[in-house]
């Protein structure tokens, strides 16, 4: 019967390549399949946001009178090239080069910071326009929608100084680089929405 | 197995004395019971967790059906005084939220978690700690959604908690908040389980075990899982707009703001429709087991059974909006949803049909997992049959919000996904626990349950179409809805007593089989399926050695053999082909402490987002320092081979597993000691705790 | 020999529905029309619970029949099988196909039916705003078209026989339903919009209903009673609710009158008795009275109605104990004993988040009036007619 072969291959103690059924490992499918469930947490939220937007009744009522896009075009341009910066992590690490990878870690994640922070920068400012939370049914969803991309954003940055202390303890090396790859498929999601919030919250009226 | 002896680099050797490598990153030490009360805190073992699930939804069960049974009673007669309008409206409320969340769905969790792997020949799911937090998530979720009761009122804006009812003008107690909170946590334990099985499913099939291979009841929780993953988001983000509205001053549910009721209905039906689905598929993958086995027959048109399944998966998402036919969607929409909704009605026919085709030219054997099987075939028709009519959306406006539709659901979630998780503790009990259940008192059960649940539902038909509204606290006489609630009432007490019936028969069997065990055997029912080729009760590595699959019905075809025309003689005597369960050197993945952990840490943030922030954050602390020490966690077996997918162990960085050294080289379940992947690595420094090669 | 199921009501079910309906006490029927596009739904779902019937008897029966005719043999060789039949491509095919060819034509009736019923709208001859609010209903009649309301009533709608009559269904708070089954399908009252119902009834008569979606702790209690008028009958009943209400000039009446006016006056209004103070209550409370979401039923015509508090309450005698007014009995023997005790505690009839002076009250708050105030506020009600 066949299930000797297995047997005889377990036995001479050889690791098999791996031996997932669809040839991808475990964790790089389960982050695609957790990705494909943001895309529904995302899709409700931004659906939520499109269909409240232009329905409040106190001001500020037009969100176009809120927003600065040139500003915000700076820093959408910062999270893009942090996604660049990730895939050169990535890269490196597939080389084996980490010290290189442990640089364009770092980064991604202080582009990560610097987007978060111009967020922050950018929501008091509206706040002090008189743009709160509470203070109509925009104010809520957009900081609703942008606020849940942004919790997004922070939990990458806390894993990349995750991975980045790793690193310096020589943790992080050519065998861990799937985890590297898999993050890096976690932080380019997050850029995409982002575009995708960029392009329907700011850009389209 | 073999430990392949390799030697240490010579500038890596340690001197002499203390030991001054650093020790590894993750300050415990896992822990190694595999018995006693402590071990299922800990237990990562897919078995375990399944019973726990399965243990954990029987008793919120019976919460539910006292809720019930509360119900029940202060409706027997016209304007009933037995408690007040407010309480009543906490106990219909908590009754369904109880019977969908913590009874229905943990239900099929069991099965699903129970058999899945074995029903494709795995040693575990994929990520195992993963699947420990999952259930650990749901059982503090559900404890923590019912200690409403005690903390200011349950829930009372019905299970569907329309806003703007539900928001702090209308329901200003703490009842909703409870009800939001507590949903978002036990979404969570489903969101994560549904991947961990997912990629269970997709990776960790037995050689030759392809996709149409797997057993109809894995497909059906394959299905189901892909429904959870993109549905419970979209729940989730409905429960935290209310949240934000109800803690935080949102608006997103306040009319004079600007907002829309709507789009509340809508979020939650988006997920509600797909829920329902998620609610009836595994049950039907196990209505699918068992009635071939207990008509000897195969199950036919496998490829239907499948493609419905999966077509049901993806028509669901398109049928939501049949919740709202009266609610002032437009003509348009109406029509459209009223056709998709008849539509769908067509693969759940084909099963009904196929089920029945496969009774045809069976041998029939009545036992008791058969009858429940058959009641949900013959129950579920019936619901499905109301469900059409639903469908017709001008005659829904006059049936939905009435007793009509309680009818429909109880027939389809009751008659259907209940009798279904009946039959499937009696069929399995004997593989899960060595023993079976009585099939007298079974026979008793069922048919109490039967009778008691046709008298409570079947008058309800009567009821809606009279007029009688749901979620009523009482109802006046002289509308003619006296006579089928007295008969209503009475059946749930028959309800009630079938399910007394059910657990004397537990208790009974459980002390018989203590005082004289008697083996029962991997096979008792001569089944089809993988995990009957295991001794009973299952061992805890599964398989001695993973079989390699080459028919559907792998088990069925080593025990018989089937010619061109379909018939078929014996091949083997069962215990040739069933394993021993005696393989002692099958490396387990070591029980954590921090699915358990980091799931306490949930509902500490949940309560104190109602009472007090402080406990908030100490529940949040929790959470991230149990998510770094489960990440950091030492490997349980440091000379595993990296990422080997038949473990399939949760990989944190840190766990600093090298590659190189096989897998199961004989470590034992999870017995190392700390100093051991230290004096074997010899600096680990380079983050290879096995010998690099 | 096993015991082969029988599941038992499987007969009775369509010997119930057929009982439901000949019911006689069952005035919220929905398979007794008494209406055009009740009739239309009625007409539409008839057939196909017929179908679903014809379904039903033959997976019932049939599977009656395989329990009893592949029953298990005691002398069965336990090593062998019956033959392994795998499937049969053909027969699954038409078992997939030929229900979704029944359904086909429900479908195309339903749609067509769906289309045909809201087309209904444009041949109203008259529109009418109904307002759901915890736990009562509202009726604003514009009968002069002049864009504001110049009938207001509550509980009891009373409409034209033989008229197609359009209802405006809103909500003030949150959401409700409306629903006369007799007459039609239900629609949601939603805040924020204004979704449109249908009704009309054949025959002049009573017909009732309740609030069917769940709106909080009277929702079991919010009801509502449709009453509809030869056409001459309503023109008469619509011009006397325009007028205002009379100022009674001696003895009880105007004592309760006076009392009203000191203290019902913060919710209700009843035009030409206490308009003034009402208007002053408004201007306190910032427009606000003292009631989420804002208003109590107007009661310059209070008499005129069938039922009170929500149309739970039967303000008259009917000849049936349990049964409902009926029109001509309007004005007939005061049903004094339910009306006493709705002014003596409201809440303890009525579920309600009542509490005198609070603004977050909801529903009619306990006065504590005295059984003298109550009697002459009876007093001054009965005029209201």
């Amino acid at each position: 019967m066949s299930d000797a072969v297995l047997t005889e291959t377990e036995a001479t103690g050889a690791a098999p390549a791996h031996t997932t059924s669809t040839g991808i490992s475990n964790e790089k499918l389960a982050m695609w399949v957790f990705l494909g469930s943001d895309c529904l947490l995302f899709g409700a939220l931004i659906s939520t946001y499109l269909l409240l937007r232009h329905r409040s009744t106190t001001p500020p009522f037009d969100p176009a009178e809120v927003f600065d896009i040139p500003f915000t075009s700076v820093s959408s341009f910062v999270l893009l090239m942090s996604s660049l910066t990730m895939a050169l992590a990535v890269g490196a690490i597939h080389r084996g080069d980490v010290r290189r990878c442990r640089t364009w870690l770092l980064t991604t994640a202080l582009l990560g910071a610097t987007f978060i922070s111009g967020q922050v920068y950018e929501f008091s400012g509206f706040k002090n326009e008189g743009l709160g939370y509470t203070t109509n049914i925009f104010g809520s969803a957009f900081y609703t929608l942008t606020g849940f991309h942004g919790a997004h954003v922070s939990v990458g940055i806390l894993f990349l100084m995750s991975l980045f202390v790793m690193s310096l303890r020589g943790k992080l090396d050519a065998s861990k680089a799937e985890t590297v790859e898999i993050f890096g498929l976690y932080w380019h999601f997050v850029d995409i929405v982002w575009i995708l919030i960029f392009t329907i919250v700011y850009l389209i009226p | 197995m073999a430990i392949v002896e390799r030697p240490s680099p010579p500038a890596l050797q340690l001197p002499a004395g203390p030991q001054v490598a650093p020790r590894p990153l993750g300050a415990f030490t896992r822990p190694s019971a595999t018995t006693g009360w402590k071990s299922w805190l800990t237990t990562i073992d897919h078995k375990r967790i399944g019973i726990m699930y399965g243990a954990s939804a029987l008793f919120f069960f019976i919460i539910g059906g006292i809720e019930a049974l509360l119900i029940r009673l202060q409706l027997t007669s016209p304007q009933g005084k037995l408690y007040s309008a407010d309480l009543y409206n906490q106990l219909f409320t908590m009754h369904g939220v109880t019977m969908i969340f913590l009874v229905v769905m943990p239900l099929g969790a069991a099965f699903m978690n129970y058999l899945m792997p074995l029903q494709i020949g795995a040693r575990d799911v994929a990520f195992p700690r993963l699947n420990a937090f999952s259930f650990w998530v749901f059982l503090f979720g559900g404890i923590f959604l019912n200690t409403s009761w005690f903390l200011g009122g349950g829930a009372d804006g019905g299970w569907f908690a329309y806003a703007p009812n539900t928001g702090v003008t209308f329901s200003p107690g703490h009842g909703m908040d409870f009800y939001a909170l507590g949903l978002q946590i036990t979404g969570i334990a489903s969101l994560v389980g549904s991947i961990n099985l997912i990629v269970t499913v997709l990776n960790l099939r037995a050689p030759g075990m392809t996709l149409l291979k797997m057993p109809v009841f894995t497909w059906m929780g394959f299905v189901t899982q892909m429904l959870l993953v993109f549905a419970i988001p979209v729940i989730s983000v409905a429960l935290f707009l209310l949240t934000f509205d109800r803690l935080f001053g949102a608006n997103f549910f306040n009319p004079a703001a600007g907002a829309d009721p709507l789009l509340w209905e809508h979020l939650f039906w988006i997920f509600g429709h797909p829920e329902v689905y998620i609610l009836i598929l595994p049950a039907f993958g196990i209505v699918s087991e068992i009635i071939p086995v207990f008509s000897r027959k195969p199950i036919f048109g496998y490829p239907f059974m499948v493609a419905s399944g999966i077509a049901i998966g993806f028509m669901g998402w398109g049928v939501w909006a049949h919740h709202m036919f009266a609610s002032g969607i437009g003509p348009m929409s109406v029509a459209a949803f009223s056709l998709s909704t008849m539509f769908i009605a067509v693969p759940t026919g084909v099963k009904i049909l196929n089920w029945m085709a496969t009774m045809w030219g069976g041998r029939l054997r009545f036992t008791t997992p058969m009858l429940f099987a058959i009641g949900l075939v013959t129950m579920f028709t019936i619901g499905g049959l109301s469900g059409v009519t639903h469908a017709v959306a001008p005659a829904d406006t006059q049936q939905t919000d009435t007793y009509y539709i309680v009818a429909h659901f109880h027939y389809v979630i009751f008659g259907g996904a209940l009798f279904a998780f009946m039959g499937g503790f009696y069929f399995w009990w004997p593989k899960v626990f060595g023993y079976v259940l009585d099939d007298r008192w079974g026979k008793w059960h069922f048919w109490l349950q039967l009778i008691g649940f046709n008298l409570t539902f079947g008058p309800m038909h009567i009821l809606g179409l009279q007029g009688m509204p749901r979620r009523q606290f009482t109802y006046l006489p002289g509308y003619g809805f006296e006579f089928w609630n007295r008969v209503a009432t009475v059946g749930a007490f028959i309800i009630a007593l079938s399910v007394l019936v059910f657990l004397i028969n537990v208790a009974k069997s459980t002390r018989a089989h203590l005082a004289n065990p008697v083996p029962v055997g991997p096979d008792p029912w001569d089944a089809r399926s993988l995990e009957w080729m295991l001794p009973s009760p299952t061992p805890a590595h599964n398989f001695d050695t993973v079989p390699t699959v080459t028919h559907l019905d792998e088990f069925w075809h080593r025990k018989y053999q089937e010619d061109e025309t379909g018939r078929v003689t014996r091949a083997r005597p069962t215990d040739e082909v069933a394993q021993k369960g005696d393989a002692a050197d099958v490396h387990l993945p070591s029980p954590s402490y921090w699915p358990i952990v980091m799931a306490a840490g949930l509902p500490l943030i949940a309560y104190g987002l109602i009472f007090n922030l402080g406990i908030a954050a100490v529940g949040g602390a929790i959470v991230l320092l149990g998510g770094f020490a489960w990440g950091l966690e030492p490997a349980d077996d440091p000379e595993r081979a990296h990422s080997h997918a038949a473990h399939g162990d949760g990989h944190g960085e840190g766990d600093g597993d090298g590659d190189g050294a096989g897998e199961g080289d004989g470590a034992g379940d999870g017995q190392e000691s700390p100093e051991e992947p230290a004096a074997v690595s010899a600096g680990e420094g380079e983050g290879a705790e096995g010998d690099d090669s | 020999m096993k015991r082969i199921l029988r599941p038992r009501f499987a007969w009775v079910m369509p010997l119930l529905l057929l009982m439901t309906a000949c019911a006689q006490d069952a005035p919220q029927d929905t398979l007794q029309p008494r209406g055009p596009i009740a009739r239309d739904i009625d007409n539409l779902s008839d057939p196909v619970f017929l179908v679903a019937g014809v379904v039903f008897v033959i997976v019932e029966f049939g599977m009656l029949f395989l329990l009893w005719r592949f029953r298990a043999r005691k002398d069965d060789d336990p090593d062998s099988a019956p033959a392994q039949i795998h499937g049969n491509t053909k027969i699954e095919l038409g078992w997939t196909i030929g229900p979704a060819l029944i359904l086909t034509p429900i479908a195309f009736f339903t749609i067509v039916t769906v289309f045909a019923i809201q087309a209904k709208a444009d041949d109203a001859t008259m529109t009418v705003e109904v307002i759901g609010q915890q736990w009562w209903w509202e009726y604003r009649y514009d009968t002069d078209d002049d864009g504001e309301a110049d009938i207001i009533t509550a509980n009891d709608l009373i409409i034209p026989a033989g008229q197609t009559i359009e209802l405006d269904v809103q909500s003030r708070d949150v959401i409700h339903s409306f629903w006369i089954p007799a007459l039609n399908g239900k629609k949601d009252a939603v805040p924020g919009r204004t979704q449109g119902l249908t009704v009309e009834a054949d025959e002049p008569g009573t017909y009732v209903g309740q609030c069917v979606e769940y709106c909080g702790l009277s929702h079991s209690y919010m009801r509502q009673r449709l009453i509809a008028l030869p056409e001459s009958d309503f023109e008469d009943w619509a011009a006397h609710q325009r007028e205002d209400a009379q100022m009674p000039t001696s003895g009880d009446a105007l004592a309760g009158a006076e009392l009203f006016q000191t203290t019902c006056s913060n919710c209700h209004l009843a035009r030409g008795i206490n308009d003034e103070q009402h208007a002053d209550a408004l201007e306190q409370n910032d427009g606000r009275v003292l009631t989420v979401p804002g208003s109590a039923p107007d009661l310059t015509h209070f008499a005129s109605r069938g039922a009170f508090a929500g149309a739970m309450f039967n303000l008259w005698v009917t000849e049936n104990p349990d049964g409902v007014v009926q029109w001509d009995e309007i004005g007939g023997e005061l049903n004094r004993e339910e009306l006493e005790a709705w002014l003596r505690d409201p809440p303890g009839q009525k579920p309600m988040d009542a509490v005198l002076d609070s603004p977050d009250s909801r529903g009619m708050p306990n006065y504590n009036l005295s059984e003298d105030q109550i009697d002459l506020l009876i007093a001054f009600l009965e005029t209201l007619d």
